[in-house]
């Protein structure tokens, strides 16, 4: 039986599904201009400014269902969740600006030395591929697969401090070394919003609260 | 501590079981919600609280429902008792239409013997605050209970209900016939008493039931399915079927 609530519902989730594209679009413009120089900062701007608009539009849609059908049970966990969502894929956006802007502004990672973006290299795969698995278990609300994040970020975080380690250790450039810090960091908490992503997903399918980090 | 623990509980209209092996506790003073879909038997269930069950012909009870400690049930037992220690407001308002106000909170009152006017005028002073209304009638207390709207003769029924000093008030749908503000009173009012009394309410409106309660029992073609605080069951039910009810999912 078909509720008049789902199709709203159903709305909300194709929303997040295009604003996960969207995001993960970003991240990747961001990364490519890291490491292959390809300006993008205007583009990752208007794809930044743009969730946050969208972002606006979940957060008022879901007030609307909320006075509109009194929603309780999975359809309330849903809704919560959805809103949460919608900022963690905005925080998508705007870590990928913050990346964008730091290579304009340190001149990317032009004349860094070679480990430096191949750490940045790797770490930034993961990253995508960890929005990739939390926009992929959205679709279906698949607490199984949401789960599978959290190996993803402990590599991530392992790997943000070994950088951090290496970091101290070496003698780059101060620019090098403001730049690719920034720009771990940034990659770092990318990673942690994925998981948030991820843990809300696991309440909506299940009502239980997991840390996945 | 536990008010009522209901154990065992089965109830029959002639060979029809409309409610099978219930077993529930009841804490003091809290506000338990009894929700499900229409003919789950929640009000029987409300019913065989206070032995109102029994009063319909053909009806029968087995197992035990434990009330301060005793058996309602036991043969010792007068019925009669138990009703004033737990009392009842229904569906709709049933203030006493040819009796002043003043009578339809005293007569509860004045039918076990009390005809002192000073203990009688405090009684009703009392039941009327307590139920908020008596700065609504202080001014009208001769006037007929019918004369007042729907949502004061609620408060009426309630303030009647209280005048006995009842331990426990049940209320089956007491709002279903009111507007929102005068339900809103109502809702109120339940929060408010539910510091000195124990207050279990059958309501359709399971919004109604998130509001008000402290714990909500669902109840499905007999079988009580889920009892648990109203946070857990309104957020995260542990059974597919409160899921179902409460999303509308049902059909």
């Amino acid at each position: 039986m078909s509720r008049i609530i789902d199709s709203s519902l159903e709305g909300l989730l194709s929303t997040l599904n295009k604003m996960g594209g969207m995001a993960y679009n970003a991240v990747s413009k961001a990364l490519l201009e890291c490491l292959d120089g390809r300006e993008a900062y205007n583009e990752i701007r208007e794809i930044s400014d743009h969730l946050l608009t969208m972002t606006d539009y979940v957060e008022d849609r879901t007030f609307e269902l909320i006075v509109r059908y009194q929603p309780v049970a999975s359809d309330l966990r849903r809704i919560k969740s959805y809103m949460k969502i919608a900022y963690d894929l905005a925080r998508f956006g705007r870590y990928a600006l913050d990346i964008s802007f730091t290579n304009k502004k340190l001149e990317r990672l032009k004349n860094c030395e070679e480990w430096i973006k191949i750490y940045i290299k790797e770490m930034g795969e993961k990253v995508l591929d960890m929005i990739k698995l939390s926009i992929e278990a959205l679709k279906n609300s698949d607490a199984q697969l949401a789960r599978n994040i959290s190996e993803k970020e402990n590599e991530v975080d392992k790997m943000h401090l070994e950088f951090l380690d290496k970091l101290i250790k070496s003698e780059t450039t101060t620019r090098c070394a403001i730049s690719s810090i920034l720009i771990i960091r940034y990659l770092e908490r990318i990673a942690d919003h994925a998981a948030y992503i991820c843990e809300s997903i696991i309440y909506i399918a299940t009502g239980q609260k997991e840390v996945l980090r | 501590m536990v008010k009522f623990d209901i154990q065992n509980l089965n109830a029959w209209f002639g060979s029809k079981h409309v409610l099978k092996n219930i077993n529930m506790k009841i804490e003091e003073n809290t506000v338990t919600a009894i929700i499900g879909p229409s003919g789950c038997g929640k009000t029987t269930l409300l019913r065989c609280l206070n032995r109102m069950h029994e009063l319909i012909p053909g009806a029968r009870v087995s197992g035990k429902v434990i009330f301060n400690g005793v058996n309602i049930y036991d043969n010792s037992v007068d019925p009669v008792m138990v009703r004033r220690k737990i009392g009842m407001v229904f569906q709709k308002p049933n203030p006493f239409p040819m009796m002043s106000i003043y009578d339809n909170v005293a007569v509860g009152l004045k039918l076990n013997g009390i005809r002192d006017k000073r203990v009688l005028d405090a009684a009703v002073k009392r039941s009327l605050e307590l139920a908020n209304l008596w700065d609504e009638v202080k001014d009208e207390l001769n006037k007929s209970g019918a004369s007042l709207s729907g949502g004061q003769q609620q408060r009426l029924c309630i303030a009647r209900a209280l005048a006995v000093e009842p331990e426990v008030l049940l209320m089956d749908e007491p709002c279903s016939a009111l507007d929102p503000i005068s339900t809103a009173k109502i809702e109120e009012l339940i929060r408010k008493l539910a510091k000195d009394y124990t207050i279990i309410i059958v309501t359709h409106n399971v919004q109604q039931a998130a509001r008000v309660s402290d714990f909500t029992a669902f109840l499905y073609l007999g079988e009580l399915i889920e009892y648990g605080p109203t946070r857990q069951i309104f957020e995260n039910p542990q059974n597919e079927l409160t899921e179902r009810y409460l999303t509308g999912k049902f059909g």
